[in-house]
């Protein structure tokens, strides 16, 4: 008999989630992501994490150029339970398309990480992979590298969990290049602070 | 810096006072079985028949050994503290029905939990909550086992999840007597309470 040490705790939707936001429970700069049904305490807005959200997202707007726009800390859908809010996302399109709803597939999502390193690489990894976001970065304070996480993989032998199967760690004298807009690279010392 | 290992635990807390208008609101759905634990939603066991027999022998049992001047209710709310608001499986409180019309009971007399998944968190996290809320009586019907566990002497213990633990673990077999403490004229035998 399966014996559960770890309680269970009450996975929200995202119909739930809505609720609470507009009876109050919640409001916009509550530091709150829905993730996997789990309402995630988000990674404190310390001034170094600030400074690379607003340095990636000056870069990605200028290497993506015309067609796309970035949002910062915004939310998008990628399923019933996971509204989460990246650092930095890119998707096709003006703000315009999204007044009725949020976007749900962006080409390039990007996550901050000192403190919350954990998170991106394991529970954010595998939403997204799951999610297929073909591009996901993780610009690790910690290492000071830009983590690049590729080819979404769904859970097999080789791995518990829906991951990316090509990972790259880049030091601040590689460039990057973006597999929505092959034609632009990006130095990764310009997105550090 | 080393990344710390707790940080993907962390999640939205709720206060009593929030889990009690998010009812009201109607968020969750009808017969969801939600209870607030320490600012967490937990999610409760599933019943299985065997579970839901022991519930039903239990309370009957009790309430005859308890008699007249006291209510044993099932999977009822408990206001226990500003953040949590279990709902054991059977709780022995004084009075009827009419006296918690209002608020909910917040001290049982009796507190039971019945685990066959749940052994592990009816053990550490529940048994340290009503601990913490100072329950004298505490029993845990070990289905995996057949045991009845019986926990009493709530006492600070800075190891325990909510800071608090029972000094007294008493582990009855189906063959043993049992006396609630607060009707230490009665006793029940073990057996009358397993499924």
């Amino acid at each position: 008999m399966k014996q559960a040490d770890r309680p269970v705790l009450h996975r929200w939707t995202r119909h739930e989630y809505e609720r609470l936001i507009d009876h109050g429970f919640l409001d916009e700069d509550d530091p709150i992501e829905l993730l996997d049904g789990l309402l995630l305490v988000k990674e404190p807005q310390h001034s170094p994490h600030r400074t690379a959200v607003l340095l990636v997202a000056k870069a990605v707007e200028r290497a993506f150029g015309e067609g796309w726009f970035v949002q910062t800390q915004s939310p998008i859908i990628l399923d019933d339970r996971s509204e989460p809010e990246p650092d930095v996302c890119v998707v096709r399109g003006s703000p315009r398309d999204y007044v009725d709803s949020h976007p749900t597939r962006p080409a390039l999502i990007v996550e901050v990480a000192q403190s919350g390193l954990g998170l991106a690489r394991g529970r954010k990894a595998a939403a997204y992979a799951r999610a297929r976001i073909a591009d996901y970065w993780i610009l690790n304070l910690v290492d000071r590298v830009l983590e690049a996480h590729r080819e979404p993989a769904r859970p097999g032998p080789a791995r518990r969990h829906w991951g990316y199967a090509a990972i790259e760690t880049l030091g601040a004298g590689a460039t990057i290049t973006l597999l929505a807009a092959p034609s632009a690279c990006i130095l990764v010392a310009d997105l550090r602070s | 810096m080393r990344v710390m290992a707790s940080y993907e635990t962390r999640t939205r807390r709720f206060s009593r006072a929030e889990y009690e208008r998010l009812i009201d609101l109607g968020v969750f759905q009808p017969g969801e079985a939600i209870e607030l634990i320490g600012g967490e939603l937990m999610v409760a066991e599933p019943q299985g028949t065997a579970h839901y027999t022991a519930i039903m022998k239990t309370a009957k049992a009790l309430e005859a050994a308890f008699g007249p001047g006291w209510h044993v209710r099932t999977q009822g709310p408990i206001g226990l503290d500003d953040d949590s608001e279990p709902e054991p499986d059977v709780a022995v409180v004084p009075g009827s029905p009419d006296d918690y019309g209002r608020a909910h009971p917040s001290r049982p007399a009796l507190t039971v939990e019945v685990a066959e998944s749940s052994l592990g968190a009816d053990r550490q996290r529940k048994g340290s909550l009503y601990a913490r809320a100072g329950l004298p009586d505490y029993w845990i019907l070990n289905l995996v086992d057949r045991v009845l566990e019986v926990y009493r002497e709530p006492a600070p213990d800075p190891a325990a999840p909510f800071g608090w633990r029972y000094a007294r673990r008493e582990v009855l077999d189906a063959s043993a007597q049992v006396t609630p403490l607060a009707a230490p004229g009665s006793s029940i035998f073990v057996s009358r309470l397993l499924p």
